[in-house]
């Protein structure tokens, strides 16, 4: 029999072997991409020593290259690192706009395979909120890959992160084909467990296009 | 004759450098940042072999493999992947890839591969060029 509890970590465990598998995945293209402009500058030395004069043109679009796609790992490895850290306390105090733009950042690669595009609304900062941060990413995690399986025909996906009387509040839209047959598919078995572990509820407005996260004040 | 290559990648940096040091290897290279591209491309025919990145918005490449191996099969595809694993090796040679490597990769072996595609290709093409010549012989009864 599997506890709530047990489904909480399996959830979080895929989550975080999905997001790390996604992150690595960017992370070789940068180092494939610096890879292969080193050996370009190889190529122009052996040329060199051919009698090929070298291009000083040539070798700075190298560079910049190298440079670009170092700050492209750099910051990747930033993401994985805060992602990291987000299970060292078990309940803190964060900025909600903090968690949803790390979200956003884990969530590129899925946003840009599914042709999309994403805008961020943030809240007025700072937006605090006592939570689990890794079991909220989690969650939020579940609510983009349900969203973006969601997506009006535009392939736009608007986040938007909000206060509200009681607490804040996450808003994915807009969404289609809310009726009808998905009615009832999110949040599943896993979600619940994991709202059920946050203390926040979650319901999909059909009329709004949108699903809703709310987050109490603790 | 030049090796006419086809390489397909969304990552646009990649391409730039890619075709420019197979270029300087005496290839012919065109370059494609979509599978949608890439089938556009291969409808125009001449390229001897293709360098296709596994993982791409919308069609990936197992799909984009597929789709090339309906409309030219005796198009030769290298498959290239951030994470190559057994189990993606053995269903792309299944649905026709000719090798599967993973990113990144060794440009010396990548030629070396690209030189093999093209023999690979010739020798299928002749192959369908002899088939075509005996049913012309066997219809017309000499």
């Amino acid at each position: 029999m599997t506890t709530t509890t047990d489904l909480t970590g399996w959830t979080g465990l895929q989550f975080f072997g999905r997001t790390t598998a996604s992150v690595s995945h960017e992370l070789k293209n940068a180092l494939a991409i610096i890879k292969e402009n080193a050996g370009l500058l190889n190529d122009y030395l052996l040329m060199a020593e051919k009698g090929i004069p070298l291009k000083p043109e040539r070798l700075k679009i190298v560079a910049d290259r190298i440079d670009q796609q170092t700050r492209r790992a750099d910051t990747l490895i930033k993401h994985l690192n805060r992602f990291g850290h987000s299970i060292d306390e078990p309940l803190t105090t964060v900025d909600l706009n903090d968690v949803v733009s790390l979200l956003v950042a884990l969530t590129q690669r899925e946003v840009s395979m599914k042709q999309a595009t994403l805008q961020l609304s943030m809240g007025e900062s700072p937006m605090t909120v006592k939570t689990a941060p890794f079991w909220l990413l989690t969650f939020l995690g579940h609510c983009m890959t349900f969203s973006l399986k969601m997506l009006g025909p535009q392939k736009v996906l608007h986040l938007q992160v909000e206060k509200v009387a009681d607490g804040t509040r996450i808003i994915f839209t807009p969404l289609s084909g809310l009726h009808g047959a998905h009615q009832g598919e999110f949040p599943g078995e896993a979600e619940n467990a994991l709202l059920q572990s946050l203390d926040a509820a979650c319901h999909i407005d059909p009329d709004a296009a949108a699903l809703l996260v709310n987050l109490s004040n603790r | 004759m030049a090796e006419k290559i086809l390489l397909v990648d969304d990552e646009t940096d990649f391409l730039e450098v890619m075709s420019e040091r197979m270029s300087a290897r005496g290839m012919e290279v065109t370059t494609a940042e979509s599978a949608l591209d890439a089938l556009e491309q291969v409808e125009k025919g001449g390229f001897d072999a293709i360098v296709l990145d596994l993982m791409m918005p919308g069609m990936d490449g197992l799909e984009t493999l597929k789709a090339i191996k309906r409309k030219r099969p005796e198009l030769q595809v290298i498959l290239l992947s951030g994470h190559a694993t057994l189990e993606k090796g053995i269903e792309a040679m299944k649905l026709g890839a000719m090798d599967f490597v993973e990113k990144p990769a060794d440009i010396d072996a990548l030629t070396e591969k690209i030189h093999k595609a093209r023999a690979e290709k010739m020798v299928l093409v002749e192959k369908q060029m002899e088939t075509k010549l005996k049913n012309i012989i066997n219809a017309r009864g000499w």
